[in-house]
């Protein structure tokens, strides 16, 4: 399997030799493989935002590299536009970063600072409002009139019109009702699947990881407590209750099956799956 | 008399706009706890304006302990009465200290020094912030800020709060923060908690759920009553506590278990029961 | 980029500085700025920079937020003091002839008097002012020492609610205006090249932003405000009362003796005070 972006020994300190020091992230390393899912969790602080924005070169780490396909995104300072364009980030409540007087010119602004032609930035941007749900008449609007959820998908198109190969996502759903989250989360995955792109999603919804991630990353004080398939990581629920993460209350309802000895699984996650596991029991 | 009462309350923002709120008739019963429930763009933030009466109705009208909102001259009356939390952290802190941000209401009632002093201290004490008392708002948590904001609303000893998704934009340790003190407020101070949300794990915890779609109450009813709907929630894109939709899903495959279960621990004793008595059998 | 600003910030505490009078502090400033701008001879200078080291002392304020507080300044001073540096014309003899720079006693002696003068400002009114006195308490003492002016009808207390405010959001601007550099960035906006009219170009998508979430912020504030039974100045009561103790007093008969010092020793040299010494022994 190729990974897509390789975080080696990665550390982020503030204030070094002050007695204020920090440090954010303490000696990480993991990959993230190309075309998988990959949903990071842990608190706030956790540095989990801090490893968002060194992935694409908005913050250098302390010491450490980050490779991407390879390469190490450091390796020409004065190209970080072009890691930029591949590695898009959208931050948490980007809605507050529209400012065109379309939605249309909003989605190109990312295009046009790359340096594409004027017939690519057309296309790539209707092809990105159609990913994130937006209509043609929605483009012609301005981004400020638009409802919250839409101001959200707009936002995250105007990253996927620069077409990245891999993007983090912090918070995307961040207060969306479910079917809001739904659609936003689908579109991902559908951009995903036609580019074969690399997805990295940061939330504290252990319920939208499950549904979505192929991969987990639990981190926690600057470090990673955990990283594994989404499986691997839910057979350890208990693991993740000690950590006192937020677990979807399906996989509560297991664990305490488990203690009462009426089932064995703890890797239950969705309610479909527990479903059966039920009539499993049911059927012995 | 109910502490608030709408009668076929309609709102819209402007005459030639659509409705946003459509001919609501609701009680609200004075110490209660209310969720109202619904997706984004349901007309719950706008009523919830209309409720305290920062915003009132186009049409019909609405009552505060027997005070008609619209009523300019009760106004001041009626904010003493109801208060509001909002949704962003950010946007409701007045003054840049925290003690100082919490005495910020009772200053406006002109009450006299030790009167406020009194009161700061135990709005604080209540939501377990005294010693972040001196401390700059700014730099605290979301949950934290959010706590302040209900400590600003607990000076002015209102009878009842309304918190519009007041939990909205924080992270799970935060919302649990709040949650737990609108239930504190409600059942030791004896408050009437209002809480429009989303989140419907939030809504499990009040007495009482409103759900609301296209500017309309379409449920109303104990948090068991509203999640044994389960279809009709989700035709409304509301989600149910999983494993209220499990027990559904097993109930609509001929398993008799009940409908409306709400919390893990209450759905572990069912299935155990059930489970050892089907193996019985 | 703006992550260094300290400006408006306030450090709770509880030195002399934060526990003197605030309008008391005001007066003080003003006696402060004259005398640091009035301190022109070397003996007056001095007395100005030890004043100003007592009041760092005094503050409490921890020595890495001063130095923190400077930090986006050491550009103007450096440029301040190599212009006094090089382009003082002096009497006598240069000290250092070397090809086109030439440096004269008098340029050193300018360059470290603008050097501790703007120095002096910048720390002087940081510690006196903004890092000992929360907001609230500096408004409130400006609508205080302005009060006079209500009486032909200046709206002195709308002046310094405004002014509360705005101290009260600049935190989270700089904090919302970060997120947004980092927003654009990550869409490939480039700040940093082109000529003059290319990077004026360039802010718009951090300003345009900005300012609609500058207005949000306000209209959701006000809607909070009004929540909180806020009514305009009239009837308003304090948390805390400003009181003058006797000690305020003397601390402010202190600096203005030292500011007539000032004016009085600018008039004397060293050799002079050394003779007038010699003289009185």
């Amino acid at each position: 399997m190729i990974n897509a972006i390789e975080v080696k020994n990665i550390s982020v300190i503030y204030g070094e030799g002050t007695p204020f020091r920090k440090a954010a992230l303490n000696g990480i390393t993991t990959a993230f493989p190309k075309g998988e899912i990959t949903g990071i969790i842990g608190h706030t602080g956790s540095g989990k935002s801090t490893l968002a924005s060194l992935l694409n070169g908005l913050l250098k780490a302390t010491s450490g590299e980050i490779l991407l396909f390879g390469e190490n995104i450091w390796a020409k300072p004065k190209e970080m536009t072009k890691i930029r364009s591949r590695v898009g980030l959208v931050f948490q409540y980007p809605e507050y970063q529209l400012f065109d007087e379309t939605v249309e010119a909003d989605i190109a602004f990312g295009p046009k600072n790359i340096g594409l032609d004027e017939e690519e930035i057309k296309n790539r941007v209707r092809l990105a409002a159609e990913f994130c749900g937006l209509s043609e008449k929605e483009l012609k609007r301005s981004p400020f009139e638009l409802s919250g959820g839409q101001k959200r998908r707009a936002a995250i198109a105007g990253v996927l019109a620069m077409r990245p190969e891999v993007i983090v996502l912090d918070e995307p759903a961040a207060g969306l009702d479910p079917q809001g989250r739904e659609e936003i989360l689908s579109g991902l995955v559908e951009y995903k699947n036609k580019y074969g792109a690399t997805l990295i999603i940061i939330s504290h919804s252990m319920e939208d990881i499950a549904k979505y991630a192929d991969r987990i990353l639990v981190m926690k004080d600057g470090e990673i407590y955990m990283q594994g398939s989404v499986e691997e990581i839910f057979v350890q629920a208990e693991r993740l209750f000690d950590a006192k993460l937020d677990l979807p209350q399906i996989t509560k309802l297991f664990i305490e099956l488990k203690k009462r000895n009426l089932c064995q699984s703890t890797d239950v996650y969705t309610v479909g799956y527990a479903k059966k596991e039920i009539e499993k029991i049911i059927a012995k | 008399m109910s502490f608030i009462e709408a009668r076929g309350v309609e709102f819209s923002y402007s005459p030639d706009e659509e409705k946003v709120i459509k001919n609501i008739d609701l009680k609200i019963e004075k110490g209660s706890y209310v969720a109202i429930l619904g997706h984004n763009g349901c007309g719950k933030s706008t009523l919830a304006k209309l409720l305290c009466g920062i915003l009132t109705p186009t049409e019909g009208q609405i009552l505060i302990d027997g005070a008609d909102t619209a009523d300019e001259e009760k106004s001041f009356e009626i904010r003493k009465k109801c208060g509001m939390v909002f949704q962003n952290p950010d946007n409701q802190l007045v003054a840049s200290v925290v003690e100082e941000d919490v005495a910020f209401a009772p200053e406006n009632l002109g009450l006299p020094r030790d009167e406020i002093r009194k009161r700061v201290d135990m709005a604080l004490a209540t939501v377990d912030m005294t010693e972040y008392k001196e401390h700059a708002t700014y730099k605290l948590s979301g949950g934290q800020k959010q706590r302040i904001a209900i400590a600003g609303m607990l000076a002015m000893s209102p009878e009842c709060i309304i918190f519009d998704e007041a939990t909205a934009m924080l992270d799970p340790t935060g919302r649990k923060e709040i949650v737990a003190a609108m239930k504190r407020l409600n059942s030791e101070i004896g408050i009437t908690v209002v809480t429009i949300t989303h989140y419907m794990n939030e809504a499990v915890e009040a007495d009482r759920i409103i759900v609301m779609n296209k500017g309309e109450i379409i449920a109303d009813g104990t948090p068991k009553e509203i999640f044994s709907e389960v279809e009709k929630l989700q035709s409304v894109s509301l989600a149910v506590p999983q494993v209220a939709e499990l027990m559904y899903l097993l109930e609509q495959d001929g398993h008799p278990l009940p409908r409306g279960v709400l919390h893990a621990m209450e759905a572990a004793d069912l299935l155990e029961a059930y489970i050892k008595g089907a193996k019985n059998d | 980029m703006l992550k260094d600003v300290t400006f408006g910030q306030y450090y709770p505490g509880n030195s002399l500085l934060h526990r003197t009078d605030p309008r008391i502090k005001m007066l003080i400033l003003i006696e402060y700025l004259v005398l640091v701008l009035v301190a022109n001879s070397e003996i007056a200078a001095l007395l100005s920079l030890a004043f100003t080291v007592f009041l760092i002392a005094v503050s409490g304020v921890r020595f890495g937020i001063l130095i923190k507080s400077v930090k986006p300044l050491i550009f103007v001073l450096a440029f301040t003091a190599i212009i006094n540096l090089f382009f003082t014309v002096g009497e006598g003899e240069p000290l250092l002839n070397w090809g086109f720079i030439t440096i004269y006693a008098n340029g050193v002696r300018n360059a470290i008097m603008m050097l501790l003068r703007l120095l002096s400002l910048v720390l002087g009114t940081s510690v006196l002012i903004s890092f000992t006195t929360s907001p609230l308490e500096l408004t409130d003492a400006i609508e205080a020492l302005l009060s006079p002016l209500k009486k032909i009808k200046v709206p002195v207390h709308e002046f310094a609610m405004m002014m509360s405010i705005a101290l009260r959001f600049i935190p989270t601007l700089i904090e919302e205006t970060n997120k947004i550099i980092s927003a654009q960035k990550a869409r490939c906006a480039d700040f940093e090249s082109g000529n003059l009219l290319k990077r004026i170009k360039a802010l718009i998508p951090i300003l345009i932003p900005l300012f609609v979430s500058a207005v949000r912020r306000a209209e959701e504030l006000a809607d909070a405000m009004e929540c909180r039974c806020y009514n305009g100045g009239e009837g308003r009561t304090k948390l805390k009362v400003m009181k003058s103790r006797p000690a305020d007093y003397a601390f402010l008969l202190a600096v203005t003796v030292l500011t007539v010092a000032v004016f009085f020793l600018n008039n004397i040299s060293v050799s002079e005070i050394i003779n007038l010494c010699k003289a009185i022994f």
